[in-house]
């Protein structure tokens, strides 16, 4: 456990480095929310309804604030390209060689940054939630706090999972990163990131939500918008479960096919 | 005149054609890349008509009125990036690694090679989609097609492209005073997607600033929504002035602002 430990360290010290780009590169991620609320102020005018996909304006426009939490625990960016260009260019060797999991190694890795990302993010956050508090439904009821922590938890594993099981297809095809852009759109809509499902029509979000991803992004911020009953949150939180145990043997039994095909490029 | 014309067409063509080498290395990536713009924009389809289950109109614009705004939008933004995004965003890079050098030294324009080095064969596929959309959504509408506003279109669409051409062309020369941008780089592509958007939709957000300021300071709005505006909605010969008028301006203020910045570049390395 040490061992991993000391890449915690090191990792969260190299996090660090550049603070100024850090602090405003997070304000300028929040820019597209003007276009949000302005465009939703638009539909909902067109309307003429108080309730679109069974939210008002207001909590239209805080599940797309909302998202942004969500997301900051559950996306790993460049972790399956990370994974898929090791594979390619034969780095993995150095993985292989040391007593250590490649796997666990970056999943110590990402909670390096992860921590890194939400101290120094925690003031800009707070403030673009300051200015948009009259859109915002208020605190989640206080039986569902634990929940609603837990249940972004384990989004970020989730997440984890599920985009390291993307990068093991490398064992298998030469050049991912470009399906990985096909990916990546498809996540994007999957995981209600773009708008929230419940505006589908019932029959495809009933199959949209089958998937894996609305468990990352969806269901997360619905809860943390008081949306879900005590019930309903518990069914949330066995689904992530499920789904992370599910993607936890795919990339457990890939890894180890996988490796039985590497070739190990490079000298 | 005509020499000159003759020598840069050369060096265009040459330009096109070590283009076309390089994508064809990488044909598996190209064809990818293009499902996956297709992709990209199937979704973008789909949330428009999400929203348009729920609504008639989007300040003023019906939905396929809209489907044109945004096939107009993507029209550009394809030919932005087919000719000129990868170029410009490299320029940022050339600054800081002292790059820039073997540009200057070329008996050539630096602005003109900086900006065609490269064109993206894979954006220039995505045109027709654009095209497609357009002509779709202009076939679900009643409103009659004449070639005066065909003609109209067709400017605008390119003025559209010089104006974002310009706007980047100028941030990016902005590098030599500030050689880190990497946030900012995505704040541009923020501003740059506003204009997929009706403009109306910014009206009332501060009082009128935020759109004010889109639209003559910063003229990001005008881009798309002139064009399509022009086509199916109301045609307004002072608005395709003021866009001309823009284009132009732009081009030669950013051309301005380059040489302005060249005199602060110090180079890098030893």
């Amino acid at each position: 456990m040490r061992k991993y430990w000391q890449v915690f360290r090191i990792s969260l010290a190299d996090r660090f480095v550049y603070r100024t780009d850090f602090l405003i590169g997070t304000f300028l991620r929040f820019a597209p929310i003007v276009t949000t609320i302005a465009l939703w102020r638009a539909v909902y005018a067109g309307a003429g309804r108080e309730e679109i996909g069974s939210l008002r304006y207001g909590e239209m426009v805080s599940y797309y604030l909302i998202v942004m939490i969500a997301r900051a625990f559950g996306s790993m960016p460049g972790l399956a390209s990370t994974l898929a260009t090791d594979i390619r260019d034969g780095n993995l060797r150095k993985f292989i060689v040391q007593p250590l999991s490649y796997v666990i190694y970056h999943l110590h890795l990402r909670m390096a940054h992860k921590s890194v990302y939400f101290v120094m993010a925690a003031l800009p956050y707070a403030l673009v939630f300051f200015w948009c508090r009259g859109f915002l439904p208020g605190w989640p009821a206080g039986e569902l706090w634990p929940l609603c922590i837990l249940s972004l938890v384990l989004a970020f594993f989730l997440g984890f999972m599920i985009n390291m099981a993307i990068g093991l297809l490398s064992f298998w095809f030469m050049e991912v990163t470009s399906f990985m852009f096909i990916f990546m759109v498809s996540q994007y809509f999957l995981s209600g990131h773009q708008f929230p499902l419940t505006l589908l029509p019932d029959w495809l979000e009933r199959s949209v939500t089958l998937l894996p991803f609305a468990y990352e992004t969806f269901f997360p911020v619905m809860m943390l918008m008081g949306k879900m009953n005590a019930a309903e949150a518990g069914q949330l939180i066995a689904g992530q479960c499920i789904w992370i145990a599910i993607l936890s043997g795919v990339v457990a039994v890939g890894w180890r096919r996988g490796l039985r095909r590497y070739a190990a490029f490079g000298g | 005149m005509t020499a000159v014309l003759g020598r840069y067409g050369r060096i265009l063509f040459c330009f096109a054609r070590n283009g076309l080498v390089r994508e064809l290395s990488f044909r598996v990536n190209f064809a990818v890349t293009v499902i996956s713009e297709i992709l990209w924009l199937g979704m973008m389809l789909v949330f428009v008509e999400v929203i348009f289950r729920f609504t008639k109109q989007i300040d003023g614009w019906s939905n396929h009125e809209y489907l044109f705004l945004l096939g107009t939008h993507f029209l550009i933004s394809s030919l932005f990036e087919a000719f000129f995004f990868g170029n410009l965003q490299r320029i940022s890079a050339q600054i800081r690694t002292g790059d820039l050098d073997f540009v200057l030294l070329k008996p050539a324009n630096t602005q003109f090679l900086l900006s065609f080095e490269r064109i993206s064969y894979t954006a220039l596929a995505n045109i027709p989609l654009g095209i497609i959309l357009c002509v779709y959504a202009f076939s679900q509408l009643s409103v009659s097609l004449t070639v005066k506003h065909v003609a109209m279109f067709v400017v605008l669409v390119c003025s559209g492209v010089v104006t974002l051409y310009s706007l980047m062309f100028m941030f990016s020369a902005t590098s030599v005073w500030l050689i880190r941008q990497t946030s900012a780089s995505h704040f541009w592509f923020y501003l740059t997607s506003c204009s997929k958007y009706p403009a109306e939709i910014y009206k009332p957000m501060v009082r009128g600033v935020l759109w004010f300021a889109l639209t003559f300071v910063f003229p990001v709005l005008i881009v798309a929504n002139l064009p399509a505006n022009v086509m199916v909605r109301v045609f307004e010969p002072y608005l395709v002035a003021y866009a001309l008028f823009i284009a132009v301006g732009l081009l030669l203020f950013s051309s301005l602002v380059f040489n302005w910045a060249l005199r602060k570049y110090r180079s890098a390395s030893s």
